[in-house]
């Protein structure tokens, strides 16, 4: 290996060929080769790599802005769509609050000493997430809604003993092909549970064969595939009979107005946090949430925020219950997770600290009215019909007198993103970005859309 | 705990403004039923914009960062993030992309995808890549997913997975979440693996064996050919924790070392941010005859352009929802691209210089374990000193220098006599007057040590709070919320000044 002097043009390297010089030295060394001479030389690569000659930062941005041109978005076109991940408004307070250098920079908070503060951000969101989801303890995040669900899935099986979990049939089927591949790999058997084809929830009587052999957990998400708000009460009566948990995946804008699923026979609640002040980011990063009872806290996976005493006896915040995590107990740790979400449970707990107790009521309340306003137009199209009769938040399922795909990519021409096809319906979501004026333009544009394909 | 935002609400204000007079007062009673509506407020804090902002700025005052100094800590890869990425992983036409918008709008990301995955196929040796794993652990269980369906697809049964008992926590973690038993393979003295140890576990069960290399003491594995040729023998696959690539780019390529199997994490070697925590990303690499079961999408380029491909029987399904860390690999692209080759030779170059450099000036005190030279981080004994290494350690923070690793205090695990060892990896983006400085910080306390171990076993003495000592050792722990009265006096921030020594010197 020759040394070389470095191009002036990578900002990144810090020595400059006379230090490297000097530390070699230090070291009574003459070449940098002498430091890699472990490696024996038949693995060696012995050329350069293949790799784009290196970019300065204007040609870096160009590059990238021209990437990013390429895409649309929800800026450049009127979306309304949903399932799972939402265009919500996110105050420009958030942004700046966690573009903080040291939020950014620092590490998962192996010391405490050294990290109160953001011991204590990730504390005040596990707080109001269990204030939200009505259970009393919330990990500091999964890597989002469906590993989350996946993961829940294994606490129940975990702290059963049992290996089958039984799922609705109206999960978004991304997450249960994330559920079954974590099941696959943990050994545990899948069984869904059918929905009602009228009212589009699960079918109770369909839960009921279900347990005919015991399972671990029923695995419930609301709003569900078609859009809509499930009956968390009659599923953990029956889960309750037949000791199995109840386990609810939830949309945590819901959860400002309704009632938490904890407070309703839920024994773990996961979420997909991104509606909380998250980008779309085209699906990722985004934030699992996980809250359970404190029954179950021993077999929750991840990092958990607690309070503990420091020398003086003085309190403090730390990581707590590492006996559950990879880095303790290994191969029988709760779950491999290391590096999470944190930066994306910090925002929300910002997001949720900036629009406060009413202001989060009222933006889930403008996306209900908007949602049933919407909709309401839609209906009065000719030939479009609820696909469901349940009740829902602010994401419907429509059937149309027209193929659903054809639909769309006229839409599309409109540069409209008009939602998204489940099972041959159409499932439109609204939230409180949308201006009437909008809804109105965009009502218009679906009925003359329609008209013409029925034709 | 100081004051939580809790302790500051103040009913009736809101840090945002939201209301839409088109819509008016809304009453969500004519919307759902009495029963699943909720009958108490929820809780949340109420503070204008102006208190929100002082809250969250005095907790971000109160971490610590690379941005803040210099953070060795072994394994973790904390090198400088640097600034140009940010707004660029920030680019309306990612951060405002729905990931169900039809696929032909999204053809920027889908190139982005394509090229980086190339990238990393280029750096590693491998020939495929998926973006979608969450993170390093992720994209371990991801490998080993497509391991168990490799040997699926061709009716063989095997449920053994061999780890190194240096290994990393996650790996074994993920091996058990993959449905297969762990076995641990011993380590010689001088720290390689024990090539006997391996051979007399590695039967017809052994799906896969998972290395790091080099590994989490530092070492490379020199006899890796010999190692991945009796493995191969065996009909068992190679599996590489590729944590530790920050030491080997542009020299050797795990692919060319014989692995089958790995993952990257890019907020190590790629110089993502860590982001308190997380989000990282962990790209997993295949050779050609894995490729069919990668999760889907995988993306890919037809006639039509870029693309990305649902229709893949073979496909183990999905490890998350959607694609992958959009904003983390657009900084991971960033990185390479404005690197170079040469730069991330460099990289590599410096960050083994680095180490080796640290490791010597710092071996009269703390010497390394296993003698000889060290990759990109060292393993030093702390056996000499008169107090434990997590005293030392803790005795760093009030100089301003994060500690190194520690089995506790960071995820690595070093099994029997090696567990008062101490992991430190510098990072290529010190400069050699930054690793001056922090050498004789750990002198210095090594020498504080001798002359007054209690001053060195009862700090930190600057920060806010005291001494934390490591779970089993701290009593009880709490996961709930002790409301402190409101009245309590906010006291200010004690940081240490990076530079002066800490005021608490003497007492
Ligand atoms: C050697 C090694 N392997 C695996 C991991 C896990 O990576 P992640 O935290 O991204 O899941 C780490 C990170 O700490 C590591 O150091």
């Amino acid at each position: 290996m020759e040394s070389h002097p470095e191009p002036l043009i990578c900002g990144y390297n810090v020595h400059r060929e006379a230090d490297r010089k000097a530390m070699l030295e230090a070291l009574g060394l003459t070449s940098i080769a002498e430091l890699f001479s472990a490696i024996p030389q038949e693995v060696r690569l012995g050329r350069e790599l293949r790799l784009p000659a290196p970019h300065n930062e204007w040609a870096l941005g160009r590059h990238l802005r021209q990437l990013a041109g390429r895409n649309a978005s929800t800026r450049t076109h009127l979306s309304f769509l949903g399932g799972g991940v939402y265009e919500h408004h996110i105050p420009a307070v958030v942004d700046s609050l966690t573009s903080s250098e040291a939020l950014l920079t620092a590490y998962t908070p192996y010391q405490p000493e050294l990290s109160q503060g953001l011991l204590q951000i990730l504390f005040e969101y596990q707080r109001m997430l269990s204030l939200l989801t009505g259970l009393r303890v919330v990990n500091s995040s999964l890597y989002d809604g469906a590993t989350a669900m996946a993961e829940a899935a294994w606490m129940a099986c975990a702290a059963t003993g049992r290996r089958r979990v039984l799922a609705s049939s109206r999960i978004w089927s991304e997450w249960k092909a994330v559920l079954e591949l974590y099941m696959r790999g943990r050994g545990v058997e899948v069984a869904y549970v059918a929905a009602d084809p009228v009212s589009g929830r699960f079918d109770l009587r369909s839960l009921k064969e279900s347990f005919c052999r015991p399972a671990a957990t029923f695995l419930l998400q609301t709003p569900n595939s078609l859009g809509i708000l499930e009956e968390i009460p009659a599923a953990a009566a029956l889960c309750r009979q037949h000791e199995a948990l109840l386990n609810v995946s939830c949309y945590p804008m819901m959860l400002a107005l309704l009632k938490p699923p904890g407070e309703l026979g839920a024994d773990i609640v996961t979420c997909e946090g991104q509606p909380l002040g998250l980008p779309l980011s085209a699906g990722g990063p985004s934030l699992g949430v996980l809250a359970c009872t404190k029954r179950l806290r021993e077999f929750m996976p991840g990092r958990l925020v607690g309070e503990v005493r420091d020398i003086h006896g003085k309190p403090a915040l730390a990581l707590i219950m590492q006996q559950r995590e990879q880095q303790v107990s290994r191969e029988k740790a709760t779950s491999n997770i290391c590096s999470n979400q944190a930066h994306q449970a910090m925002r929300a707990a910002i997001y949720l600290a900036a629009l406060g107790e009413r202001g989060f009521r009222e933006v889930a309340a403008q996306c209900a009215a908007k949602a049933r306003y919407f909709h309401e137009k839609l209906l009065a199209i000719a030939g479009v019909e609820p696909a469901a009769t349940g009740p829902f938040f602010n994401e419907f399922a429509l059937r149309l007198p027209c193929p659903v795909q054809v639909f769309l990519e006229r839409m599309l021409e409109r540069r409209v993103f008009a939602g998204w096809e489940v099972d041959g319906n159409l499932l439109v979501a609204v939230t409180e970005v949308r201006a009437r004026a909008e809804l109105d333009e965009a009502a218009a544009m679906f009925a003359e859309t329609i008209g013409a394909l029925r034709q | 705990m100081k004051q939580t935002i809790f302790d500051i609400s103040r009913p009736g204000v809101s840090g945002a403004g939201l209301s839409d007079p088109d819509f008016g007062e809304l009453d969500p009673s004519q919307w759902f039923d009495a029963a699943s509506l909720r009958t108490e407020p929820i809780g949340l804090p109420e503070v204008s914009e102006v208190e929100l902002v002082r809250h969250y700025t005095a907790l971000g005052h109160r971490a610590y960062g690379v941005d803040d100094g210099t953070y060795p800590l072994g394994s973790c890869t904390m090198k400088y993030n640097p600034k140009r990425h940010e707004p660029l992983a920030n680019l309306s036409g990612f951060a405002h992309a729905h990931p169900r918008q039809p696929e032909s709008t999204l053809s920027g990301l889908w190139e982005l995808f394509f090229h980086l995955a190339e990238h990393f196929a280029e750096l590693t040796g491998m020939d495929h890549f998926t973006l979608q794993p969450a993170a390093g652990a992720h994209g371990e269980l991801t490998g080993l997913m497509l391991v168990r369906a490799w040997f699926e697809s061709r009716g063989m049964k095997r449920d053994v997975v061999l780890i190194q008992d240096s290994a990393h926590g996650t790996n074994p973690a993920s091996a058990s979440m993959a449905g297969y038993r762990c076995k641990m393979i011993r380590t010689t003295p001088e720290g390689w693996t024990d090539l006997d140890a391996l051979e007399a576990v590695l039967d017809d069960s052994v799906a896969a064996v998972m290395l790091t290399n080099p590994s989490t003491f530092g070492l490379f594995e020199k006899n890796i050919r010999e190692i991945a040729e009796r493995v191969h023998a065996n009909g068992s696959l190679l599996v590489y924790d590729g944590a530790n690539m920050n030491s080997l780019m542009g020299i050797v390529r795990p692919g060319d070392m014989g692995f089958d199997v790995l993952q990257l994490n890019t907020h190590k070697t790629f110089s993502t941010p860590h982001l308190s925590g997380g989000p990282g990303s962990g790209p997993c690499g295949v050779k050609a005859f894995l490729e069919p079961f990668l999760p889907i999408p995988v993306i890919r380029r037809d006639a039509r352009g870029y693309f990305p491909d649902e229709d893949r029987p073979q496909s183990i399904g999905r490890m998350k929802s959607f694609y992958g860390h959009v904003s983390v690999l657009i900084r991971a692209y960033c990185y390479i691209l404005t690197s170079g080759p040469r730069g991330l030779r460099t990289v590599s170059e410096n960050a083994v210089l680095n180490a080796n450099y640290v490791q010597a000036r710092l071996s009269p005190c703390l010497p390394p374990v296993f003698g000889g030279r060290c990759m990109h981080e060292c393993l030093l004994s702390t056996a000499e000193l008169q107090v434990s290494a997590f005293d030392f350690a803790k005795r760093l923070i009030d100089y301003g220098v994060h500690p190194p690793t520690l089995v506790g205090a960071g995820c690595v695990y070093f099994p029997g006599h090696l567990r008062d060892a101490m992991l430190i990896e510098p990072t290529e983006t010190e400069t050699r007057e930054s690793l001056d400085r922090m050498i004789e910080k750990f002198l210095r306390v090594a020498r504080e040590a001798l002359e007054d171990p209690d001053l060195v076993r009862t700090a930190p003495h600057t920060r806010e709070v005291g001494k934390i000592l490591p779970p089993g050792s701290r009593g009880p722990e709490r996961a709930h919320e002790q409301k402190r009265p409101a009245s309590e006096p906010p006291t200010g921030t004690a940081a240490a000044g990076a530079e002066s020594p800490p005021a608490a010197i003497g007492r």
